[in-house]
């Protein structure tokens, strides 16, 4: 008997019905209470676009599946077979018209896990062959890079060396380093890839004397927008065992959204004991600085109004909501709120993977709709976002309903605000690179590139590639 | 055997086969696994679920039910005076001595809980995302609790309707673990999983309060 992609999808169901899922599965009211709280439904009000509409498609197979009445009678609950259509259905649903933002369960009366569903879809649609190519290429090529580092590590330490040479320019400090590897370092920072996400935090840890050390690997984890449990955990092995062999004391991750969610709130799931260390933002430790009093910072050095974006990953999903505004009010005397903001604010409209699929640009224009209204209603000038993902979305959202802005990370402007020596020609040169994210492009690139993102050289000249491994 | 004493046979043993079905669903449902949570908390556990039961419920606690608070409230209302009418139904044999003005005040509030049922019910046929999300057993279902709830204070006002309120109770017990009923007995959990979603996070009640 051959096994067919329906089988695979109800036995991958079946397994997955823990307490949680089945709850999610059974408790819904269908009270329709939850539509205004996806972003989906605020920038088109359509049926389809009301979370518990989309959550439906895997209710009513669950139905059939689990549900006497509905096997019985399955015109009654609205039960359905599971089909190829379906499950095409499914992967539309989980990848395109859901950014797993968390908006919806805290709107719901019941706290139903709207996203644990849609997580449970891309996991079928991933074991199926349904899922987006390029989010699978992604998550594979981690992978591989992570299985023989050497290969690149004489490269990315080149790299690193040129990189040492902008920092010390930005410094003032002919010793500034970009310390790799180093053993029994306390902080270890994992960063993207380009030189955007390490020179800025370098010059801080280096103001700071920070005792750290950069990660060879890229902190972003596309196997979790797979849900794929076995990607992703190859994927953040690498960085964990990282941690392990060099005896830090913490995992610092980068502004990125899904990066942190990943390390910090499912990676110790899988890895039970062997996660020795701690794992946070690089926003908190900057907010931990600012509070230490650690980094003197000039607010005047960010005259124009800024507004700040909570990344679901970080705020809604991650708790980090008090932290970006501790830094925020000490690097501008301007700095105004998004409404609605923190545990409400909108997502992006990119999140989950979205932004790397070039297909799905005019979704996610459309999605991104509530976010842009935000913005423009703000005032703002500059929107801060400590997501990669998120800055890319608004940078596309600036170009594509004419908001005009900038779009720049949290370091950036503390960066600025430090008024280093070097500080005036560097961070023009990073708010350059930030606006440049505006038009229709291949963020697939963005993402998975190892040289797209970088810094361009303070000397004029684009950076060399500046790929972690 | 007289109709009374039917009514009350039926209704007993509808009352064991909901209790019986509702605890094996839950007894498969416990079985389930539990997946444990071990990221550090950044918050406090408790709290999150504290307020997922309490505060997290007030209808000015979400923008979802800010902007729909009057069909949140009637939901509220309704699913209040359902926990009343099953406590009733349950004291039913010892409350025929009951003085007729404190049956009376009992039938007001049971009432207003079956016109806010039926209104549910309406709302269901009139409002445009209602409808569309709703399925013949969303209907039946609050269409049969209304009714549940209509004979209850009938019979409140009238003890002589007992045998027709009896009759619809059965119904209702025997329907409420077959169809979309059921959803009450997952409630618990599935606030119990997002107060600890929100606490360990530190997202709610927390996220007015500094980063220390
Ligand atoms: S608010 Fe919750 S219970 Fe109501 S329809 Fe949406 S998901 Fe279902
Ligand atoms: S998780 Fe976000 S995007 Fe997905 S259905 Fe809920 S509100 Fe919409």
């Amino acid at each position: 008997m051959t096994t067919t992609k329906i089988d695979i999808a109800l036995n991958l169901l079946n397994q997955q019905l823990n307490q949680p899922l089945t709850a999610a599965l059974e408790v819904c009211a269908r009270c329709g209470i939850c539509a205004e709280a996806c972003h989906y439904y605020v920038a088109e009000p359509k049926v389809e676009h009301i979370p518990a509409a989309r959550a439906e498609s895997l209710r009513k197979v669950y139905r059939s599946e689990h549900d006497l009445l509905s096997r019985l009678f399955p015109s009654w609950t609205g039960a359905e077979r599971l089909t190829e259509e379906k499950l095409a259905e499914w992967a539309d649903i989980a990848f395109n018209k859901c950014t797993l933002c968390y908006r919806c369960t805290i709107n719901c009366p019941m706290g139903l896990d709207t996203p644990l569903l849609m997580t449970s879809l891309r996991a079928i649609a991933t074991a199926t062959g349904n899922a987006p190519e390029v989010l699978e290429m992604l998550a594979d090529a981690a992978i591989e890079k992570g299985k023989d580092p050497e290969i690149y590590l004489g490269f990315y330490k080149e790299s690193i060396k040129d990189m040492e040479v902008e920092l010390q320019e930005l410094t003032g400090n002919p010793d500034a380093s970009i310390p790799l590897q180093k053993q029994g370092a306390k902080k270890l920072y994992v960063a993207l890839a380009g030189a955007h996400t390490i020179l800025p935090v370098a010059a801080i840890f280096e103001t700071v004397g920070e005792d750290w050390t950069l990660s060879i690997f890229e902190a972003a984890n596309y196997g979790i927008f797979l849900g794929d449990a076995s990607r992703a955990k190859a994927i953040a092995r690498r960085i964990v065992d990282e941690a392990k062999s060099l005896g830090v004391e913490e995992i610092v991750i980068s502004e990125c959204g899904h990066a942190y969610y990943v390390m910090r709130w499912v990676a110790p799931n899988w890895f039970g004991d062997e996660f020795t260390f701690r794992v946070r933002s690089i926003v908190e430790v900057l907010a931990e600085y600012v509070q230490d009093g650690k980094l003197k910072l000039d607010p005047s050095a960010n005259s124009e109004p800024i507004t700040y974006h909570d990344s679901c990953n970080l705020g809604r999903k991650g708790g980090i909501l008090a932290e970006p505004r501790v830094v925020l009010q000490a690097v501008t005397n301007d700095f105004r709120e998004l409404t609605p903001n923190r545990e409400e604010a909108y997502c992006c409209g990119g999140g989950a993977g979205l932004v790397a699929l070039p297909e799905a640009y005019d979704l996610r224009m459309m999605a991104g709709k509530p976010k842009a209204d935000q913005v423009k209603r703000s005032g703002a000038q500059v929107v801060v976002a400590a997501c990669e993902n998120c800055r890319l979305q608004l940078g596309d959202l600036s170009g594509y309903y004419g908001l005009g802005i900038g779009v720049t990370a949290l370091t950036d402007l503390v960066v600025k605000a430090m008024r280093l020596p070097g500080n005036q020609k560097t961070v023009e040169h990073i708010m350059t690179l930030e606006t440049a994210n505006s038009g229709e492009h291949d963020n697939a690139e963005v993402w998975g590139s190892t040289d797209l993102v970088s810094l361009p050289s303070t000397k004029g000249d684009r950076s060399e590639p500046k790929s972690n491994v | 055997m007289s109709f009374s004493l039917l009514s009350q046979i039926l209704v007993f043993l509808a009352l064991i086969f909901t209790v019986f079905a509702f605890g094996r669903k839950l007894k498969i449902y416990a079985q389930l696994a539990r997946p444990v949570d071990r990221a550090k908390p950044k918050g406090d556990l408790q709290k999150g679920v504290l307020y997922a039961y309490t505060l997290g419920m007030a209808p000015w606690s979400k923008e979802s039910t800010r902007l729909h608070a009057l069909a949140y409230l009637r939901g509220v209302a309704f699913h209040v005076g359902i926990f009343l009418g099953l406590a009733i139904l349950v004291a039913s044999p010892w409350l025929g001595e009951m003085p007729q003005y404190v049956r009376n005040i009992l039938g007001f509030v049971i009432a207003a809980g079956a016109l806010l049922g039926l209104l549910g019910f309406v709302a269901r046929f009139l409002e445009h995302n209602l409808k569309a999300l709703s399925n013949a057993d969303d209907y039946f279902a609050v269409l049969i609790v209304g009714l549940f709830l209509a004979a209850e204070a009938l019979w409140l006002f009238f003890p002589a309707a007992r045998v027709l309120f009896y009759l619809v109770s059965a119904a209702m017990l025997v329907y409420a673990p077959l169809g979309k009923i059921r959803h009450c007995i997952y409630f618990a959990y599935s606030r119990l999983f997002y107060g600890r979603f929100i606490g360990s996070r530190a997202v709610l009640p927390h996220s007015q309060q500094n980063a220390r």
